[in-house]
């Protein structure tokens, strides 16, 4: 006989079973699932700073305000300048005066039509220096951009409104990257409206969650057409893993494959077939410092050229992610083929020891400093060990990275790997912020590499109108560059992103402002 | 016990200056320069400058440290660096969300860590009692980090069961709850064990027994009672640590908190988040310490609370 259970056994066995039932219930009605029907969802591994074309200094901005913002002139699928707001311009013979003629029928988000004075507004604002923008370089060829930022002139007197539609941008002296120049974020075109920045996109900014997520609405009425989803969602997803995951449960429609995870997705069939390479703008380089010993000397530069394995590195540990750099200018920007580099554009370990050995610097310690990223300090290893055969012993030194930024800015390291990223399609934009030894220092010529030669080519290459004249100039410069190695250049890093089956239209574009989001196609797109 | 409670709630003034003083020393000491940071890579010297006046950073660190304690005075916390925001504001904002994550882990760690760790007393010895010993120091051994990313393959990529991250209704609170309540419900079966197995060999539990009274009743009125200082001691702690922002557990779910909040300030070194979310973290975490000591007096009568307690 089993003992009678007394009522309060009872009542919490039965309120088990209901807790039990809940639970149940609610587990059965719970998935993974979490997205708006028509929205296409992307991925940001960091909250933007900001969308204000003016101030934005980050990828993750700046991808975002492609979608809401518009300039006179974008790039096109060739990475050659077309028209956006103008739909046309005019460049004087003498290279100095560009003449844009607008399209009538743009407005910003508030329905306020876009004019020329719009332009001259949102560029000053960009000079001015009460706007504190990291983006002055735009337009500090523009003449009177000087006078402007040191309130000698009330306006700048190189941006004329000649009527409503036409605008004149006048230059101090000609620049021929400058039409590409226009196609950055900084050249957008906004109308201030208190805190904020109205534009003229396809996109409206809906809602911005920091930390959280950024979400974007499409424009019914955008001058040139109509985006194929009802809006952007931006997810902000530090961790590569959680992303990785919020993908595979389809909560992403698209990831830029992080280098842990690329092998993965590369060899697992229902992914590889949707993985998609973006070439991208952009060199990854050992600089060398020419300022100090030993790397004053060409030939010790010459050695370290040599003593490494750049093609087999790129091939093994960095899984062919990337293409061979010849020389600082990108593949795809090199309209030329090099010729006269073949004597130190090899790895060839022999001579690099004989070089090193007969110059008496064998055995010498330098240092090499690097970013805190696993995979640059993996790849650091590499370099020391390279150069350990060569007979130059590398003391390698982690920092963050603006640590890393102020040291090599001062001079202080002999070796340091860095990249540099195209801000538009030209190979000016590698060649003067890089060789120049005008920018020598935290401009950008941080190896501090200083040729007369380099120097005037680059300086012909920016004035030169005539197209066949830059590309010989800049040929040149950059054949001088590889002579003297002031850097080992190993490659230009390709990316690889992953979509999945149900988007369409999905296109991958080596600079980030080239993406409108106007014909991709999500789930359930309308 | 009022004037206890007082008297604690002064001495946070002197605690916080001190904190404020060593995080400040310490941030302060590190190498770089976060103007170079703040403005990309073409700015020109004349914009660096300016953006280093207007975050303080021209300044020598002891006024920089001044004006900062001037600014803390006025029961501000500064702006972000990079977002511009009030980062008072933004803690006021992400705080619930970390109080609903801490409430979560502790809703499942608390009656499962004692409720193991009665079982594992009782049947000490058993297969039972050495199974919950075995679990409870792998949840201990095993760190977050590891259990949340299983925890996310099995329950939201496999099973499809919850979203893998973000901040949201109880579906997303689940599983970052899961997470950060193992290690917790792990301390407590092993300080819940320890406690209820002394006082179970206690002479008051033989006479009880003796007397016939329920074994329900005595697990409550008299095990539990005389063990549960300890373990409130622990779930405080733990509870306190929790609503400073479970780092770890936050960044991996994409909970929108103080953990992940503090995370993303060290990570670009944004030293006004920094300060405010060590600062904000100082008073949450006396505050429970404080609950916690008048709630022992409560539950044990014989504890005094008094102004001159040290």
């Amino acid at each position: 006989m089993t003992p009678k259970k007394s009522p309060s056994q009872e009542i919490s066995r039965l309120a088990l079973w209901f807790v039990l039932f809940s639970i149940i219930t609610f587990l059965s009605g719970c998935t993974s699932s979490n997205r708006i029907s028509g929205f296409f969802y992307y991925r940001l591994n960091s909250t933007p700073s900001t969308v204000d074309p003016a101030l934005i200094a980050d990828v993750s901005g700046a991808s975002v305000a492609a979608k809401l913002f518009n300039g006179l002139v974008r790039l096109d699928d060739n990475l050659s300048v077309a028209p956006d707001i103008a739909e046309r311009w005019k460049i004087s013979g003498d290279g100095l005066r560009y003449v844009f003629f607008l399209r009538r029928d743009v407005q910003f988000s508030n329905g306020r039509g876009v004019r020329a004075r719009d332009f001259k507004a949102s560029f000053e604002r960009v000079l001015n220096s009460g706007t504190r923008s990291p983006n002055v370089w735009v337009f500090d060829k523009v003449e009177g951009a000087q006078a402007y930022r040191e309130g000698r002139a009330g306006d700048v007197a190189g941006f004329r409104v000649i009527d409503d539609y036409t605008f004149e941008i006048k230059l101090k002296r000609p620049f021929s990257p400058f039409l590409s120049m226009l196609t950055t974020t900084p050249a957008y075109v906004v109308a201030v409206d208190g805190s904020l920045c109205l534009g003229t996109g396809p996109f409206n900014l809906a809602s911005w969650m920091p930390g959280r997520e950024l979400v974007l609405e499409r424009k019914d009425h955008y001058f040139d057409g109509r985006a194929k989803v009802r809006g952007i969602v931006y997810r902000i997803i530090p961790e590569d893993l959680t992303a990785i995951t919020e993908f595979e449960v389809g909560n992403l429609d698209v990831i830029s494959l992080p280098a842990t995870a690329y092998s993965r997705f590369r060899n697992d069939k229902k992914w590889s077939s949707l993985i998609i390479s973006m070439r991208g703008l952009n060199t990854y380089y050992l600089g060398m410092n020419t300022s100090k010993p030993p790397f004053d000397d060409p030939q010790i530069r010459k050695a370290v050229a040599s003593a490494v394995d750049t093609k087999k590195i790129l091939r093994t540990f960095y899984e062919n992610r990337g293409r061979p750099a010849a020389g600082p200018v990108p593949d795809l920007l090199r309209s030329w083929k090099l010729d006269n580099v073949r004597d130190n554009g090899g790895y060839d370990p022999q001579k690099a020891r004989e070089i090193i050995k007969n110059s008496g610097v064998s055995g010498m310690r330098v240092h090499l400093y690097i970013t805190a990223d696993q995979d640059v300090v993996d790849l650091a290893e590499i370099i020391q060990s390279y150069l350990s055969d060569a007979g130059i012993e590398v003391v390698l030194r982690q920092l963050e990275w603006s640590a890393f930024k102020e040291a090599v800015n001062r001079g202080e390291p002999e070796l340091f790997w860095l990249s540099w990223w195209a801000d538009y399609p030209d190979p000016e934009n590698f060649l003067f912020p890089l060789f120049h030894s005008s920018n020598s220092g935290p401009a950008g010529n941080r190896t501090r590499y200083c040729n007369k030669t380099v120097d005037a080519l680059i300086e012909q290459g920016q004035f030169s109108i005539n197209k066949n004249d830059r590309k010989t100039f800049y040929k040149q410069a950059e054949e001088l560059i590889i002579k003297d190695a002031p850097a080992v250049f190993f490659w230009h890093r390709t990316d690889f992103m992953v979509k999945q089956p149900w988007v369409k239209g999905y296109k991958v574009f080596p600079i980030y402002t080239m993406d409108k989001g106007m014909e991709i196609e999500g789930r359930d797109s309308l | 016990m009022t004037s206890y409670i007082i008297k604690r709630l002064v001495l946070l003034i002197p605690l916080l200056l001190g904190i404020t003083l060593v995080s400040f020393v310490l941030l302060k000491s590190l190498p770089g320069d976060i103007a170079l940071s703040l403005v990309g890579e073409r700015a020109s010297q004349e914009t660096i400058d300016s953006i280093r006046k207007e975050i303080g950073a021209d300044k020598d660190a002891l006024h920089q440290y001044a004006g900062y304690l001037k600014m803390l005075a006025r029961g501000d916390l500064g702006r972000s660096y990079y977002t511009g925001r009030d980062v008072l504001s933004d803690i006021a904002r992400k705080f619930p969300n970390t109080m609903k994550l801490a409430f979560a882990a502790m809703a499942i760690s608390v009656p499962l860590g004692i409720m193991a760790g009665f079982a594992a007393a009782y049947r000490k010895g058993g297969p039972v009692g050495k199974m919950i010993d075995a679990l409870s120091l792998a949840g201990l051994s095993v760190p977050v980090f590891w259990s949340a990313i299983m925890i996310m393959v099995v329950f939201s990529l496999r099973l499809k069961m919850f979203p893998p991250s973000g901040t949201g209704n109880i579906r997303f609170l689940v599983l970052p709850a899961c997470a950060l309540s193992i290690p917790a419900a792990a301390t407590l079966v092993r300080v819940t064990r320890t406690v209820v197995a002394e006082v179970l060999a206690m002479p008051f539990i033989r006479t009880a027994t003796a007397k016939g009274l329920p074994p329900a009743r005595i697990k409550m009125q008299h095990v539990l009672r005389n063990a549960i200082i300890p373990i409130i001691t622990i779930i405080g702690l733990d509870f306190g640590s929790y609503l400073n922002g479970a780092v770890v557990t936050e960044t991996i779910f994409g909970w929108d908190g103080i953990g992940r909040f503090t995370m993303e300030g060290i990570m670009k070194r944004d030293y006004p988040v920094i300060m405010g979310c060590i600062i904000a973290g100082t008073v949450v975490f006396v505050m429970v310490n404080l609950l916690v000591d008048v709630l022992y007096h409560y539950l044990d009568p014989r504890i005094r609370l008094h102004a001159n307690d040290k």
